[in-house]
């Protein structure tokens, strides 16, 4: 009984599934369409993979021909690691006067209300030719952070890769800029304390750049 | 080897396998679209068909259909030509299909405890909900079965293929789907009694 019952349904389910589905052409169409996004994946992967990877070993080439590399590398995972940094130092022979009682950080409207003149941009390709102090891969880090600076407007990475550069190249061409554009990221970030220590320098005439500016910013931050 | 990665043996038995299928087999392995758009509509009814056996719910069958052929372009590296293509692509099924089986006999369960399982139309006739209740009752009992059980049984004994086809899809010698159709079968007839209809 229990056998004849197991052929009757199977032959149940057998002629139950053979009966034609009104969703094939949904399922081709649902095929076709996975098909071309895992293709349209597949090469936005590509598109950044491989010049990645090209750059990656290029860099490498670079690095190991002129021994640069375990520098190079250092520096620049410091530049990009997420993990905020201590605030640098400020330069030796900036005089501090404010820097003793600082208010609690609040985001500040200064820079909204600057103009935008007081923000440089420096352009790489329009600074002069790089003398030897100013070597490649402190030319790759300061692009790395004006990069963020000006074209990502990511402060907080800037801030890291503008002290990278400094580390990398203390006296270096575009020290002096990288310091001002260090100042203006801890602005930018409200730290207003830090941003008044780095702009005293500039403000007193005694690094030779921006002074008016940076004047003005002091006095944007004391209001 | 080919260009395309297909390994053509030259001792397979290649009388099974059509030169169409050939052709088709190579511009899927070099990734034509238009290929899949083919394979799909030669092979989508006993796709479907073995689909819905074994899964036992058209939802999950109309996905493990779906999944076959997304996998097919990738999975037919491995294609030898010792087979049709459909045999290929039921094989392809049946290693795509412990989720979907899964999923549709969750979904089962918790249907029938909600008694919400689906009622027949009732413009059919008789004999049309008959055959309706024994399909449910059948799958409802595979359920119990495991995976490669079920696929032994669906495939011998609902799909009436050869021990040696069996062989070749599921991948195993042909003493082994013996056994475990001997196996599914035994445990459905308990199924079956204890459902108080043996």
């Amino acid at each position: 009984m229990t056998d004849d019952l197991l052929k009757a349904a199977t032959r149940a389910l057998r002629e139950e599934s053979a009966e034609p589905s009104a969703d094939g052409q949904f399922t081709r169409a649902r095929v076709m369409a996975s098909l071309h996004q895992g293709k349209v994946r597949r090469r936005t992967r590509l598109a950044f993979i491989l010049p990645l990877a090209a750059c990656l070993a290029a860099g490498t080439a670079w690095g190991t021909v002129t021994g640069r590399l375990p520098e190079a590398f250092r520096a620049l995972s410091e530049a990009v690691s997420p993990s905020p940094k201590p605030p640098a130092p400020p330069p030796k022979k900036a005089p501090s006067p404010l820097a003793a009682p600082a208010p609690a950080p609040v985001a500040t409207p200064v820079l909204e209300e600057t103009p935008a003149e007081v923000e440089p941009e420096p352009a790489v390709s329009a600074k002069p030719a790089p003398s030897a102090s100013f070597r490649d891969a402190d030319g790759d880090l300061y692009r790395l952070a004006h990069e963020q600076h000006f074209v990502n407007h990511d402060y907080g990475r800037a801030l890291t890769a503008w002290e990278a550069y400094l580390k990398a190249a203390p006296g270096g061409r575009l020290a002096t800029e990288a310091r001002y554009n260090r100042a203006i990221c801890l602005l930018r970030l409200g730290r207003d304390a830090e941003a008044r220590q780095a702009l005293e320098p500039f403000a007193a005439g005694k690094m030779g750049y921006r002074q008016n500016e940076a004047r003005e910013l002091l006095e944007e931050i004391s209001r | 080897m080919t260009s395309s990665g297909l390994v053509l043996s030259p001792t397979a038995p290649l009388e099974d396998v059509s030169a169409d299928e050939q052709d088709l087999a190579l511009r899927l392995a070099a990734a034509d679209p238009a290929a899949v758009g083919a394979v799909y509509d030669q092979h989508h009814r006993a796709v479907r068909a073995f689909a819905s056996r074994l899964v036992g719910d058209a939802a999950a069958a109309e996905d493990l259909l779906h999944e076959v052929f997304v996998a097919l372009p990738r999975a037919i590296r491995g294609y030898r030509f010792e087979s049709s293509l459909r045999t290929f692509l039921i094989s392809i099924a049946v290693n795509h299909a412990r989720h979907h089986v899964r999923a549709a006999s969750r979904r089962r369960s918790a249907m029938g405890r909600l008694a919400l399982e689906p009622e027949g139309n009732s413009q059919d006739p008789e004999q049309v909900q008959r055959r309706k209740e024994l399909a449910s009752l059948l799958t409802r009992a595979l359920d119990t079965l495991p995976l490669e059980q079920r696929v032994a049984f669906v495939l011998c004994e609902v799909e009436e293929r050869t021990s040696r086809e069996v062989a070749e899809i599921t991948g195993v010698p042909e003493g082994t789907v013996r056994t475990r159709l001997h196996h599914a079968k035994k445990k459905l007839r308990e199924e079956l009694s204890q459902e108080g209809l043996g």
